[in-house]
This record gives C-alpha cells, structure tokens and sequence, in this order.
C-alpha cells in the first residue's frame, strides 16, 4: 500500500488507454484501505471485476430510503452472488426528518435535487470516504455529455479527502460506453437490477427515476423536470493542456 | 501561511458567479484579510497566473484556495466550506457544505 501523493494527472495519461480490468488491479494493487461504491445498477460490473482480482474488497452502497424495491433485492442478490458483505449506508435520520419535516417529502420537484441528494447520499457517502484512501466509482463519460465528458480514470478527490490527506478517486470505466457495460454483464451472465428489463437505462432513486423510450439518453431518465446542463466552475483552458 | 484565492473570468470576460458568491462571503464574513493574494485565472489567456497555478496544482475548477505553509507541500480547497473549516477554523454549517458540494460536482449525481 501507498500513502503517498500519487501525480494523477501523469497516471491518468497512462491509466486513459487501460482496460477497466487494469484500471482496478492496478487500484487494488495499490491501495489496502479502497472502496468500491456501487449504487445497484449496472456498475455491478466493478464488483464483478474486482472480485476476479481480490475477493476481499470492500463495497459501499448508499440507501438513501428512497430506492425502488427492486434495487434492495438487487443490491441483496448481489451480497449473496459473490459472497461479500456491501457496507449499505444510511442518511442521518435527523437530517433526513429535518428536511422532510420543513420542505415535505417531495421538495426536488419544487425546488432542485441537490438539497435532497446532500443529505441522502453526499453525508454519508463524505462521512465513509473519511476513513479509505482511495474509492472507486462506475461513473462514465456517457452517462451525461453535460456534466461528465471530462472525467479522468484517476484522480485525487480534493472534495472528499480527509484534512492533511489524500483520496484517490478511481473512475474504471469512464471510456466504457453503456453497450460495452451491458456486453460485459451479458458475457458474463453476472446479476443485474430488473428494472434494466422494465426499460430504466439509469437508476437512482424511485421519483427521481423514470424510465426512457428509443433513442431517448439516460439521462432523461433521471432529474428530468430539471435543466441537464449547468457546468460553470469548470476552468475551460486548463482542462485544455 | 500564505493564503492565494484564484477566481475566474469566464471565455466572454465576465466574472463567474460562483467566484462572485464566494468574494462575497469573504467580506461579509470579515475573512478576506486573511486572504494574501488573489489570482485571476482568465479564460482566454492560457498565461494568465491563475490559470498557471490552477495546471501547477491540478486544479480545473475555480474559484480555490492554495495554501502554503513552510516545509509543507501546498494544500489545495475547492470547497469553500471545507476552506472556511480547516483553515480558518471556523464553524460552518453540514448544509451549506453539502449543497455547495452538490452545486459544484454535478458528475457526483450519479454515485
């Protein structure tokens, strides 16, 4: 194990041209205190890559209450699938009745999701990543052209790092697109959340997800009575060099 | 200590607003005397010193903070919140931190 500052910037050049595979036996191989967060959709496939590497690696998943019923059998299927235990974490409860209590339980229509996915998943997910030094997440460049074109296979998370320490974030499969995900889970016959079949692309929180119709992006299937592209704090002409 | 906020002037020239809400929660909060020096990264001058020390640090956000200490590598905050926290140590409210994290990362929507 590592604990020193690894140049992401440098790793990620070399990391960019690596299979997901590679991407998470090099993680693996180089940090003991890693978490793989799986949100009970098609990012099984980390697990599934994971476990061909270490049968030991930990599993975040975040329950925001708000889940279809679907997604918990999933996410159970998958603990008794490979045999691991999924660290499933809950919002704090105050939290949670203090905003339901002034704003009701349906606020993200009115106003925006982000208050709502703070405190159902950003607080616990923040708490956990205090005590790992790197985590790995299935996020890919397609899911959003708005908002996630430019993530990196590696970078250093300045958002959620511990003060006076380094997390190291681990996107495996941002070049994936989502027909490579789903070749994968098909080739392999892994598990996979049943809504998929019920025509949901993407899947987080029951009224937050809806599901799309051909042609339609996944991302129509979440926050759809919201404005998709809001990307303001990006410094555009460094992302260039 | 030496403390550095970089803010951004956007492609068109206009200052961002993220970078406006920020200054302004300095001087209402009495904390920009504790900033030394504030950079300008200008979007359409690739040579600008805050666009150079947002690729010296790996930084491709703005508004931030870099602080530096003597004999320690220079620490970098891109949450304004976690900035007011650690480093001014200050109290700061776990709602304005969250929302500030879900306004400025919304590639963490689908965590």
């Amino acid at each position: 194990m590592t604990t020193e500052v690894l140049d992401t910037l440098d790793l990620d050049r070399h990391l960019q041209s690596q299979s997901p595979l590679d991407v998470i036996k090099y993680a693996l191989e180089q940090f003991d205190n890693i978490a793989i967060s799986f949100s009970g959709a098609e990012d099984v496939v980390l697990i599934d890559m994971a476990m061909e590497i270490s049968p030991h690696a930990q599993v975040l998943c975040l329950d925001t209450g708000r889940l279809h019923p679907q997604t918990y059998r999933f996410i159970d299927r998958v603990r008794e699938f490979y045999g691991i235990d999924i660290d499933v974490l809950s919002p704090d409860a105050a939290a949670v009745q203090q905003l339901v209590k002034a704003k009701g339980l349906y606020s993200f229509y009115k106003d925006n999701h982000q208050e709502c996915c703070g405190i159902r998943k950003i607080a616990p997910l923040r708490k956990k990543l205090l005590e790992v030094d790197a985590w790995i997440t299935g996020q890919r460049k397609d899911q959003s052209p708005g908002t996630r074109a430019g993530i990196p296979v590696i970078q250093d998370d300045k958002v959620f790092a511990r003060p006076d320490a380094s997390l190291t974030k681990f996107n495996p499969l941002a070049n994936w697109s989502s027909q490579q995900v789903w070749a994968y889970i098909r080739d392999r016959d892994i598990p996979y959340n049943e809504l998929h079949d019920h025509g949901y692309i993407s899947i987080g929180c029951e009224p937050c997800t809806r599901p799309v119709g051909p042609n339609q992006h996944e991302r129509e299937g979440r926050w759809w009575w919201e404005d998709a592209t809001k990307k303001e704090c990006g410094l555009h002409a460094a992302n260039g060099r | 200590m030496k403390i550095t906020l970089v803010k951004k002037l956007l492609a068109d020239g206009s200052p961002c607003k993220k970078c406006g809400d920020v200054l302004q929660k300095l001087e209402e909060s009495g904390y920009m005397s504790r900033i030394d020096e504030v950079l300008v990264a200008d979007e359409r001058d690739p040579d600008s010193a805050g666009i150079k020390v947002a690729a010296q640090h790996n930084v491709n956000r703005a508004p931030f903070f870099v602080v530096e200490e003597d004999g320690k590598a220079p620490v970098i905050y891109t949450v304004y919140f976690k900035f007011v926290k650690e480093v001014l140590a200050q109290k700061t409210s776990e709602t304005d931190e969250l929302k500030e994290i879900m306004n400025d990362n919304p590639d963490l929507d689908y965590i």
